[in-house]
């Protein structure tokens, strides 16, 4: 685009960004009833995951407990971040 | 996020962590510095461990086997299968039967034991990247260009209350732009300041939210164009629907985030509601880490 129209453009809000972003103006038709509903479900993890059908604990006094009363040793992924969140 | 695909997606794994042990998942960040009974827990079994107890300021971060009475058993930091499998034989067969007794929780340390605001609400964040990677044959790279992240945006009663009212506060605003309007698909990501917010408009009319962002560091090497749109439905002075999706051109990483496409690439974060029925749900917001009242102001 150049520069005089961008100029002009940005002076009516259209708010194209002096990089050369998208307008948002123009980003928000891209979005739509249908188009929200397709990636809204398309951004949702399965439980079926492999690592979801682990029965994970988030406290570690829990997991004593049951590791006492079960006589299992406890599993502990210590991260930086939680594990099953954060990333 | 490459444990989970590829750790713990191992079949023995799994049984196994099903079966024979109890699996617990943890930010380190928290128990090795929390002065509770869970923070004394854990530093006893870490303090066996290569790392030690964290008392030296340094992570912890790996995973242990510990007997139920908190004896450690082992130790690892790999996330080849076999390792783990070696590492869990070796847990197996190194605990003895008898008699434990339960720790009781005691007294928390607050300061790292933070829970979701009372009459608030906790909503679910994944975020995927939707394009932008070049073709790879490479198993670790294909995990991370296929990845879907997870994290929690909390609320306080006050906003729920708000937003039944037809306004998305502009703190919301403000907190869903610095801590969840990031990539956090490849690793830990760099939250935004304050003054890289460069816009943020969020409305909600007829129960249809829309709106835009745009986030931009100082040296513009890392940014955010979005737009919103999503729907918020209620019924009896309680949300039964907060599904938003933001989405638009990203671009940059940080530096535990790198390996982004290059330019401008589509990212995608959807918002909903949790129900308490994945665990995931009771984790604290990873911007609020050591910073509660930070996250919530």
């Amino acid at each position: 685009m150049k520069p005089f129209v961008m100029i002009i453009a940005a002076w009516f809000g259209l708010g194209i960004g002096a990089d050369g972003s998208r307008p948002i103006s123009l980003m928000a038709q891209e979005l739509d009833q249908a188009t929200f509903l397709e990636l809204h479900n398309q951004l949702n993890a399965s439980p079926e995951a492999p690592w979801r059908t682990i029965p994970w604990k988030i406290s570690l006094l829990e997991a004593q407990q049951e590791a006492a009363q079960s006589g299992k040793p406890i599993f502990i992924w210590a991260m930086d971040g939680h594990p099953l969140g954060c990333t | 996020m490459l444990d989970r695909e590829s750790t713990f997606a191992d079949p023995d794994i799994i049984q196994l962590l099903q079966n024979e042990l109890v699996p617990v998942a943890i930010d380190q960040a928290y128990q090795r510095r929390q002065k509770d009974a869970e923070g004394d827990f854990y530093r006893k079994i870490a303090g066996k461990g290569p790392r030690g107890d964290g008392s030296n300021g340094g992570t912890t971060q790996g995973l242990y086997i510990a007997a139920p009475d908190g004896t450690y058993l082992g130790y690892s930091n790999h996330r080849s299968p076999e390792r783990i499998k070696q590492l869990i034989r070796k847990g197996l067969s190194g605990t003895a039967s008898g008699n434990t007794s339960l720790i009781e929780q005691g007294k928390k340390d607050l300061r790292y034991s933070p829970i979701p605001p009372k009459g608030g609400l906790t909503v679910r964040v994944q975020a995927k990247v939707l394009g932008g990677y070049p073709a790879t044959e490479d198993q670790w790279k294909k995990i991370f260009q296929t990845s879907l992240s997870r994290d929690n945006l909390w609320l306080t009663a006050l906003e729920h209350q708000a937003i039944l009212k037809g306004t998305i506060p502009n703190r919301v605003q403000r907190r869903i732009a610095r801590f969840h309007l990031v990539d956090n698909t490849r690793g830990e990501p760099p939250m935004w300041k304050e003054d890289e917010i460069e816009k943020i408009e969020m409305e909600i009319k007829n129960g249809v939210l829309t709106g835009f962002a745009r986030l931009k560091t100082g040296n513009g090497s890392r940014g955010y164009d979005c737009q919103f749109y999503g729907v918020v439905e209620s019924e009896d002075g309680q949300m039964t629907r907060f599904d938003i999706v933001a989405k638009g051109d990203f671009w940059g990483n940080g530096p535990y985030t790198k390996g982004a496409p290059k330019g401008k690439f589509p990212l995608g974060i959807s918002f909903r509601l949790a129900d308490g029925s994945d665990v995931a749900d009771g984790i604290p917001p990873q911007g609020s880490r050591g910073w509660i009242q930070g996250y919530l102001r």
